[in-house]
């Protein structure tokens, strides 16, 4: 009596040197008895084993797994789950951070077989996302990363205190630095001057904890900022004191900007005009890097540079005008460099007056007209109010720009998140 | 007039996920200064590209086929999707006729659909059945000689041997017209390095080739569903029409439980596993896309479709045509929910069902699975049924995160295929009875 591993044995070996072991199958005859070439028989032999094992084959045994905790909140539709895979897939994927804040404002959870992939994908995002994806996630999410190591991050032990800052995941330390920022300003303040030259990555986390609630009392930092040896560090350093009420650099940047630019009330109407353009020693450290002002290029490279830091209610305290009055002035050539500064510094200071007016501007008024242009109204398109998105909010002859489009995503995804019906 | 396709349902259409995002910003009526559409048949338009010339896209609905004037290979190429998605968005008027270009493809597909062509000579394909005859049976002598040849020298070289090896005989065996042997047979390659184990499968099928090789030369002496069995096996096909002419369509409700697509030497096969609601039968609806062809688009999973089911002939008949459907085309979905769950099996239930099929066609190796059981992991990833009994899931089909993330811990019904390294699941129904391709 044999088996199908000696067999597989003799196979490896070879008829020529193994004997061929005797399987006795019932209805055939013994392989003493079978006269043929050795390697047919054993053959033979392995098919009729082969069916037996796959026919006869026992089941494993296996214990399930924990059963997850039930998830109180409900599934959102599946219009809207299809819009998370497209949007995992890769269509207009920054949106997801505000899909998934939309959806926590509306207590409703996502489809779990989406849960895997955004999982991968928060693993190596930013501390925001990962956890808006670990709230999103709820009960069913902290399950699978219990399955999964590389999904930890879900169910890392909450650390308190100290125990966070020095030795937590970046979001844990990020948290801390919040929180200690919230209670003790001036304390928050000590902690990022002392822990100052570290990696780049904590410098970048440091400014973005400043970036809430800034005050004067942040400048000092901010200022020191401005010298580090990144250039990343120093153009976010930049562009926060840029939107800091009363920061020299800021003021810096309103003298430079109301050089460049001014109301000029002719007897046609008013109208922006742009004079010759000067540097100034302090420029780089402000973040502004430029070769010359002697091409119309460079000029209008400095303008959109000084637009993107100067505060934007520069235009309308002086000027008197709302926003919507500012960007719909006549400026000539200079038109898009205004445009594309203002709306890096709309963004910037987070004034949704003016990411509003620009964008309605962009959808009414005449098409962007440069690169730099678009780029920066697709930036808009993703912050403004996603109202403007709606399908009577924009002329049929725009519908087709960027930023139409991804205004036009945008409301259907939130609209969508609404509707208990969709399917 | 049939209405114009969801977005989800052109967006399932891609071919990957490159062409889809290719085809996104040209779905604008920016790019297109010609559109048009007749009815729920066709779209037609040109696309104003980098080229001088603009692309001339043709969609025929009724496929869905595709045809562009531009040079990619992909079907549906990015211009046919932007086309479709356009369309989907109402932007393309429905009331035209199509321009000349389009026209004459379009003319031309219904032609080719209408009239099936006469054999031209009916006394040379007999030469010609007759000589393939001849050599499918000497190659079939020449691979059983090449498999006593293996054994008899021993697996053990195997993992030395490299492509060529099964290459060389599946060469061979293309040259005898044994086709889907010499398949077999090259993907024998990779079964030398596919882990603990490799040295048994590879006996296995080197055991159930000898058994082809053996069970061709004496056709002649089997049952005639079996001979069809064996003869499909080594690669001879049997036309559309013969089998829409032979067999007694099957009528019935069929719930379409999975779909699974494989890539293939630049062709690319689609499986549709359905069951019928009242025969409980099993039937594989097999397409395939080369260049110029799409895949079918028309069973939808989750979806219950009213039709008759001509199968092919053999000793467990699972391939069928779609001979005719009753019910509308989904052209709506997904704006209505599929049916609830199908009622699974217990892994002894399957078990027992192929163990039946197997005992008519030993070749049998892709089984259809529909399980009530819960995702584990004990410690490979597996599906263990309410009585303990467990499959393991197959090991091509990775972690199963998304499986596991529906389950949670709880029951799902799961349909797959089941085949002798494990189950390849590929629908699953979760608790609230929602259908999710996996």
């Amino acid at each position: 009596m044999s088996s199908w591993h000696d067999l597989v044995t003799a196979s490896l070996i070879g008829t020529e040197r193994a004997v061929v072991p005797a399987v006795a199958i019932p209805g055939l005859p013994s392989v003493a008895e079978d006269a043929r070439d050795p390697a047919a028989v054993l053959l033979d032999q392995a098919a009729l084993l082969t069916a037996a094992r796959r026919a006869g084959r026992p089941p494993d045994r296996a214990e399930p797994l924990p059963a997850c905790e039930p998830d109180p909140r409900p599934a959102v539709n599946p219009a809207a789950g299809r819009r998370l895979a497209r949007i995992l897939d890769g269509e207009h994927a920054y949106l997801l951070a505000e899909w998934l804040a939309a959806l926590a404002r509306r207590g409703l959870r996502p489809p779990a077989e989406s849960l895997p992939a955004l999982l991968d994908r928060a693993r190596r995002a930013d501390p925001g996302l990962r956890s808006l994806v670990a709230e999103a996630g709820g009960p069913r999410a902290s399950w699978l990363a219990r399955l999964n190591p590389d999904w930890g991050f879900v169910i890392a032990p909450v650390l308190a205190g100290q125990d966070a800052w020095r030795l937590g995941d970046p979001a844990q330390r990020r948290s801390y630095l919040a929180g200690l920022r919230s209670r003790d300003p001036g304390a928050a303040r000590e902690l990022i001057a002392a822990s100052w030259r570290g990696a780049a990555r904590d410098r970048v986390m440091f400014l973005s904890v400043l970036a809430d609630n800034l005050s004067l009392a942040d400048e000092p930092l901010l200022e020191n900022a401005l010298a580090d040896p990144a250039d990343d560090i120093r153009v976010r350093a930049a562009y926060l004191l840029a939107s800091l009420p009363g920061s020299a650099l800021g003021e810096r940047m309103v003298t430079r900007a109301r050089g460049l630019l001014r109301l000029h009330q002719g007897i046609h109407g008013k109208r922006l005009v742009i004079n010759p353009a000067r540097r100034d020693g302090s420029m780089r450290q402000d973040g502004i890097t430029l070769v010359s002002v002697v091409t119309q290029a460079d000029r209008a490279h400095l303008i959109l540079e000084v637009m993107a830091r100067t505060p934007l209610r520069t235009w309308t305290g002086d000027f008197g005008l709302t926003p919507a009055e500012v960007v719909a002035l006549p400026a000539g050539s200079w038109a898009p460099a205004l445009l594309a500064g203002w709306s890096r510094a709309a963004v910037a200071q987070r004034d949704h007056d003016w990411m509003d007016a620009l964008t309605r501007r962009a959808l009414t008024g005449p098409p962007p007209g440069s690169g730099l242009e678009i780029h920066a109204l697709q930036q808009l398109a993703r912050r403004a109010d996603p109202a403007l998105g709606a399908p009577d909010a924009v002329p049929g002859s725009r519908r087709d720009t960027p930023a139409a489009i991804v205004l036009k995503f945008r409301y259907e995804m939130l609209k969508e998140l609404d509707d208990d019906d969709a399917y | 007039m049939e209405g114009r396709w969801d977005r989800a349902r052109v967006l399932a259409l891609a071919a990957d996920a490159s062409s889809l995002r290719a085809a996104q910003p040209l779905a604008s009526g920016r790019c297109w200064p010609l559109t048009g559409a007749a009815g729920g048949n066709a779209v037609w338009g040109e696309c104003q590209g980098s080229a001088a010339a603009p692309y001339r896209t043709v969609v025929d609905l009724t496929g869905p086929a595709y045809q562009c004037s531009c040079p990619s290979r992909k079907f549906p190429c990015k211009h046919a999707l932007a086309l479709l998605l356009l369309w989907s968005d109402g932007a393309v008027a429905a009331d035209g006729d199509p321009p000349g270009w389009a026209a004459s493809w379009l003319a031309s597909r219904s032609a080719k659909a209408a009239e099936p062509k006469p054999p031209a000579d009916p006394a040379a394909a007999l030469r010609r059945a007759e000589q393939r005859e001849a050599r499918v049976a000497s190659g079939l002598a020449e691979l059983d000689r090449w498999l006593c040849d293996q054994v008899r020298e021993g697996l053990a070289a195997s993992q030395r041997h490299g492509y060529r090896h099964w290459d060389d005989i599946a060469a061979r065996m293309i040259d005898a017209q044994a086709p889907a042997v010499a398949e077999r047979l090259r993907a024998l390659a990779a079964v030398p390095h596919s882990g603990s184990g490799w040295d048994g499968r590879l006996l296995e099928e080197y055991a159930l080739l000898r058994l082809l090789a053996d069970a061709g030369r004496r056709q002649a002496g089997l049952a005639p569903a079996l001979r069809a069995t064996v003869r499909t096996q080594v690669g001879f096909t049997t036309r559309q029409a013969d089998v829409l002419a032979s067999a007694t369509p099957v009528k019935d409700q069929w719930h379409v439980l999975a779909r699974r697509d494989l890539d293939q030497d630049r062709i690319r096969t689609r499986r549709i596993w359905l069951r019928g609601r009242n025969t409980g039968r099993s039937a594989l609806v097999l397409s395939f896309a080369a260049l110029g062809q799409s895949l079918d688009d028309s069973l939808v999973i989750g979806t219950e479709t009213d039709a008759d089911l001509a199968f092919y002939p053999g000793a467990v008949p699972l391939r069928a045509l779609v001979a005719a459907r009753r019910d509308t085309y989904p052209q709506t979905y997904p704006q209505t929910p599929p049916g609830p769950a199908p009622a699974g099996t217990t892994v002894a239930g399957l078990q027992a069902g192929y163990a039946a099929a197997l005992g008519e066609d030993p070749w049998l190796d892709t089984w259809p699975a529909l399980l009530e059981a819960t995702p584990a992991s004990a410690p490979l990833p597996c599906l263990v049924d309410a009585a303990g009994d467990a499959l393991p899931l197959h090991p091509g089909a990775g972690p199963c995160w998304p499986l596991f993330a529906l389950s949670g811990g709880h029951p799902l019904t799961v349909a797959g295929e089941w085949t002798p390294r494990g189950l390849w699941p590929l629908t699953a129904w979760d608790q609230d009875g929602m259908v999710v391709p996996l």
